[in-house]
């Protein structure tokens, strides 16, 4: 962003309303200093910055992008009528940039109170787009017919949402609340279309072209509730509804590539996009203490979500199929828990929860040609495929009190899952088990070690998988058990602990580590097989003095998930069984230091480094062939300082620096599109950001 | 862009410049020193003069700025007193050294257990978002409020957007790191923060989903996913968190892996369906690019009556 783009987008309003807010007195030479200890205080913050070096990471999120000024601007006021209780409040976060937030609240205490807020969100796609392919963020993209080079273009979607919400104290003990949230989101997305130029084959090529997706979509949420809160009775019920609405319900892609006949990517078009949907929920929740130590509470909702929109008529359409979907789910919820201590050193903890979301879509032939056969010689049977979950989850849980500030815990959990649906050609079974098994013994209140350690077991199980089959009931492969349906027994372990040594120490040491084995379709060795998670970190913070304090951590997170599969028939005819060991590796270390030198001065530095390497370890089991993937491997670094210099109690300067360094070998975008796009993005970005600003406060 | 020179010259700006307020700032004449008179017995709350004696500015403990925050709003007959949280203090306003400690202290050190600690809370705020508190994981694992919460200061870090997930990553370590991954969500700058998705003062929903369950509190911000579609894919039905990991991965789009990988967790191996991971030959295009998804764009699911050959083939 440059100061001209600044000055048009920067809200002129925010303006008027701080310079209207900020009339209050300055901070007086004879301050009484009670009222500056008690008494709500407002900031304003104020300079500017210079960013060096364009960058693609740093300002994903902030429009941070370009070399060059920047505006800072914050503001923090609040101001109370400490007679009648009555706040207002104007808070405005990064205004002179993209991601700015703004949020006004006029409150009376116990009374009454509203609040508006406004939030922008960019989000920049991390690479730059060179394309020939025009009418990108529109619902019409041309696609050259052969392969073209083109100019760069920056893919980019911002999110603005503007809230307003509401509340009432109402005699009784009662209050009444309200609220409501517009979010628009534009731009365009990362999309495509592609597909095999022929039969299936070892050498088979595909064409892929580059479609921009349009974003131009409204998410609104709002809802009401009557909260009532008395001693031994709390109670919430209202309504909560959302509705999504995108402008665009097709994209039509013009031009692209016949290469391949029937299978060429310019018979794909038009393309749905997502269609309008809507959600409607009443709710009743609530708590009751039937002792000072026992304690009910419970949940119940429901939930009617549709989608209705109209098909396009651009879009084939089955005979028989109406104007839409019809789509529609209902969702029942139903939550209880209980929470008592029946002995002085036994605690319980039960907790039931019922969802059921029942699809009542309609269920119909929307795609004849699927009867057809394939091109391995199967056919398929085109109806829409509305999918049910009912999930039953439950828990007991006990604790014991111990000698010497030790404390036991056993808990039983179990989920129990049904889907409705059939098989086709993913395996498929309605009943899922999961018994999970808690044994924790943890140490609080000691005020030198504190800690806690635990193991958990659990199996998960079900019913028997379907038989796939094609659309004439013949089997198809059931080799690949899914990873959310299989078996599998988990067993984890967690360790924590807190030790002070000394009164200027303190120490953190966090271990857990969880090993996973899956099960597999009956006669098949394919799908997962293992996997695992171990995480642990070491935190340390230091006080030297009243004045400066300094906290180091270091964290390691590793995964690793090993899994079978079988590659496509090659030349020889074979089908080799191969095996990843997919491990994913992070490591991070930090070191904060915060102090205050002198009364007038604080300062601070923060600096971050983390290693992100994903290794793949491909290997046949069957045949010696094997292709090779590269490790990919990601250095995030971050160093931030800051000078805080208080020229009077209420007026100062304060420097900001921020190093940002992002490096990868990540080689997903090593490819061209066949209409000639190609996407690039820096490997390498170092940015430095500098800002001075001033401050100033008052009450 | 720039050549790399400018990447050195803040570097030398800056730490110039701090180096020279630092120095500068030693010569400042102190600032003059706070009236030290005694305080009038009561500053905030009511009845607070007794603790204010001892619990001024100058305090190890200091306990005034709870006037800047909604509890020290008296206006409102609601507010508690010193003694609605921490008990009678008669024995530690009393005893030598104040070695007696108030009935109810929330520091590192109290002897009270959480659970006695956290009733001083609930007494007042136990409706509304903090209903299925008792019960919750937090609860459960013996958190104190003041764990996460400052109650005697006007900015508790917990409920500022900027510094909020700072004060959950003294727990959970394991996310500290995730966050800073190439795919994410914007954590870091504030815009998508922890209690966004959960309610840590526990909810009806699974993990403490704001919502009752993990795709509607994604729907929240991802409607578009929500359909129901002509052609659904069903684990974006069941449950999001099946394909991605929102607090941020190396995978592109928060995936928990890579494509084929992650779509060979659950797919037959028909044909290229079982294809190794490859950056060369016609195979590539499972693995480079957008993978899986270069030809099944659809893969949330599709409103498109028309997919070629079956219902599943999510292109369009």
């Amino acid at each position: 962003m440059n100061i001209r783009i600044l000055k048009d987008k920067f809200p002129q309003s925010i303006i008027a309303v701080t310079l209207v807010l900020i009339n209050a007195p300055a901070w007086s030479s004879d301050h009484d200093p009670i009222k500056e200890l008690t008494k709500p205080k407002s900031t304003v913050n104020f300079g500017a910055g210079y960013l060096f070096n364009d960058n693609a990471r740093f300002g994903q999120y902030t429009g941070l992008r370009n070399e060059g000024p920047y505006g800072i601007f914050n503001v923090d006021i609040v101001r109370r009528n400490d007679e009648t209780g009555t706040w207002l409040k104007l808070l405005g976060r990064n205004l002179g940039l993209q991601n700015r937030d703004v949020r006004f609240e006029h409150n009376k205490q116990g009374n009454w109170g509203y609040f508006i807020d406004y939030s922008q969100t960019p989000r920049y796609e991390p690479f730059t787009v060179n394309t020939a392919v025009t009418g990108i963020g529109t619902a019409d993209v041309h696609v050259p017919t052969s392969p073209t080079s083109g100019d760069p273009a920056q893919l980019k979607t911002e999110r603005q949402s503007i809230g307003f919400g509401y509340n009432k104290f109402l005699p009784g003990n009662l209050e009444f609340q309200l609220h409501f949230r517009n979010e628009d989101k534009d731009g365009a997305r990362l999309f495509g279309r592609g597909n095999r130029l022929g039969a299936p084959g070892p050498r088979a090529v595909g064409g892929f072209e580059f479609i921009p997706e349009p974003i131009n979509s409204t998410i609104r949420q709002f809802g009401a509730s009557l909260d009532y809160v008395g001693k031994q009775l709390q109670l919430s019920g209202g309504y909560y509804g959302t509705m999504y609405n995108n402008k665009n319900s097709v994209l039509n892609v013009t031009g692209g590539s016949d290469v391949g006949g029937i299978y060429a990517p310019s018979a794909f078009s038009p393309i749905a996009l997502a269609p309008d949907n809507q959600s409607h929920q009443a709710f009743l929740a609530g708590g009751y203490n039937f002792t000072p130590s026992t304690r009910g509470t419970f949940k119940a909702a429901y939930t009617r979500a549709t989608q209705t929109d109209s098909f396009s008529p651009t879009l084939f359409s089955a005979p028989g199929v109406g104007a839409n979907l019809g789509g529609r789910i209902d969702t029942a919820l139903l939550q209880a828990g209980l929470t008592a201590r029946p002995l002085a050193k036994l605690s319980i903890n039960t907790n039931f929860r019922f969802e059921d979301r029942d699809d009542k879509t309609p269920v119909l032939l929307y795609n004849p040609m699927a009867t057809l056969l394939d091109l391995n010689g199967n056919s398929w049977h085109g109806f829409n495929n509305p999918r049910s979950f009912r999930t039953i989850t439950s828990k007991f849980e006990a604790s014991y009190a111990l000698p010497k500030d030790f404390r036991l815990i056993g808990s039983i959990d179990h989920d129990h899952r049904d889907r409705g649906g059939f098989a086709t050609n993913t395996s498929h079974r309605h009943r899922t088990d999961e018994i999970s098994y808690r044994a924790e013994l943890r140490r609080s209140l000691s005020e030198t070690i504190t800690g806690t350690i635990a193991y958990i077991h659990s199996d998960r199980f079900g019913s028997s998988f379907f038989t796939n089959t094609t659309g004439t009931g013949d089997p198809f492969f059931n080799l690949i058990a899914p990873f959310n349906l299989a078996d599998r027994a988990r067993d984890k372990i967690r360790l924590m602990a807190n030790w002070d040594p000394i009164e200027s120490l303190s120490l953190q040491l966090a271990i857990d580590e969880s090993r996973d084995n899956y099960g597999h379709r009956a006669g098949s060795d394919l799908g997962l097989r293992k996997g695992s998670a171990r995480n642990y970190s070491l935190d340390a913070t230091y006080t030297f003095s009243e004045a400066w304090q300094a906290t180091a951590w270091f964290s390691r997170n590793e995964t690793h998930i090993d899994q079978t599969s079988r590659n496509p028939i090659t030349d020889n005819g074979f089908r080799e069984v191969w095996n990843a060991n997919l491990q994913d590796i992070g490591t991070s270390f930090g070191l904060d230091i915060n102090g205050k030198p002198t009364d007038k001065l604080e300062t601070g530095a923060s600096l971050l480094y983390s290693d992100f390497t994903n290794k793949f370890n491909q290997k046949v089991i069957l045949d010696p062939q094997i292709n090779t993937v590269p490790n990919i491997s990601t250095q995030y670094g971050s160093l931030r300082l800051h000078a805080k210099y208080e020229m009077r109690k209420n007026l100062g300067l304060r420097l900001d620096y921020i190093l940002d360094h992002f490096k990868t070998n990540e080689w997903t975008w090593n490819w061209r599109y066949t209409d000639g796009t190609k996407l690039t993005q820096d490997t390498n970005q170092m940015v430095s950001f500098v800002f001075l600003s001033a401050f100033y406060s008052w009450q | 862009m720039l050549s790399n020179v400018y990447t050195i010259r803040p570097w030398l700006l800056v730490i110039t410049l701090i180096s020279g307020i630092t120095l500068l700032s030693q010569h400042v004449l102190a600032e003059d020193d706070l009236d030290d008179d005694d305080p009038p017995p009561d500053y905030v709350l009511r009845g607070d003069g007794k603790c204010t004696v001892c619990h001024d500015e100058n305090s190890d403990r200091p306990i005034l700025g709870i006037g800047k925050t909604k509890h020290g709003t008296v206006a409102d007959h609601r507010t508690p007193t010193c003694t609605s949280c921490h008990g009678e203090g008669n024995n530690h306003v009393d005893s030598p050294d104040k070695a007696l400690m108030p009935e109810r202290t929330f520091g590192k050190n109290s002897r009270n257990p959480v659970e006695e600690r956290n009733a001083a809370c609930l007494a007042c705020h136990q409706g509304g978002k903090r209903m299925h508190w008792a019960g919750s994981l937090h609860a459960n694992r013996d958190t104190a409020c003041t764990a996460c919460h400052q109650i005697h200061t006007e900015q508790d870090k917990v409920r500022n957007r900027i510094t909020q997930a700072e004060v959950c990553f003294n727990c959970h370590k394991e996310l500290r790191t995730l966050i800073n991954r190439p795919s994410r969500h914007p954590i870091r700058e504030g815009k998508v923060i922890c209690s966004d998705c959960h309610n840590p003062h526990g909810s009806a929903g699974p993990s403490n989903m704001v919502r009752d369950n993990v795709n509607d509190t994604c729907f929240t911000c991802h409607m578009e996913k929500r359909g129901p579609f002509v052609y659904n894919h069903p684990p974006a039905q069941e449950n999001c968190a099946i394909c991605h990991n929102p607090h941020g991965t190396t995978a592109p789009n928060l995936l928990r892996s890579r494509s084929p990988f992650l779509c060979q967790e659950c797919h037959e191996p028909n044909t290229h369906q079982g294809s190794s991971g490859t950056l060369t030959g016609s195979y590539a295009r499972n693995t480079l690019a957008r993978g899986c998804l270069n030809c099944h764009t659809q893969v949330h699911g599709s409103n498109n009556h028309e997919n070629v050959r079956n219902e599943s083939m999510f292109q369009r």
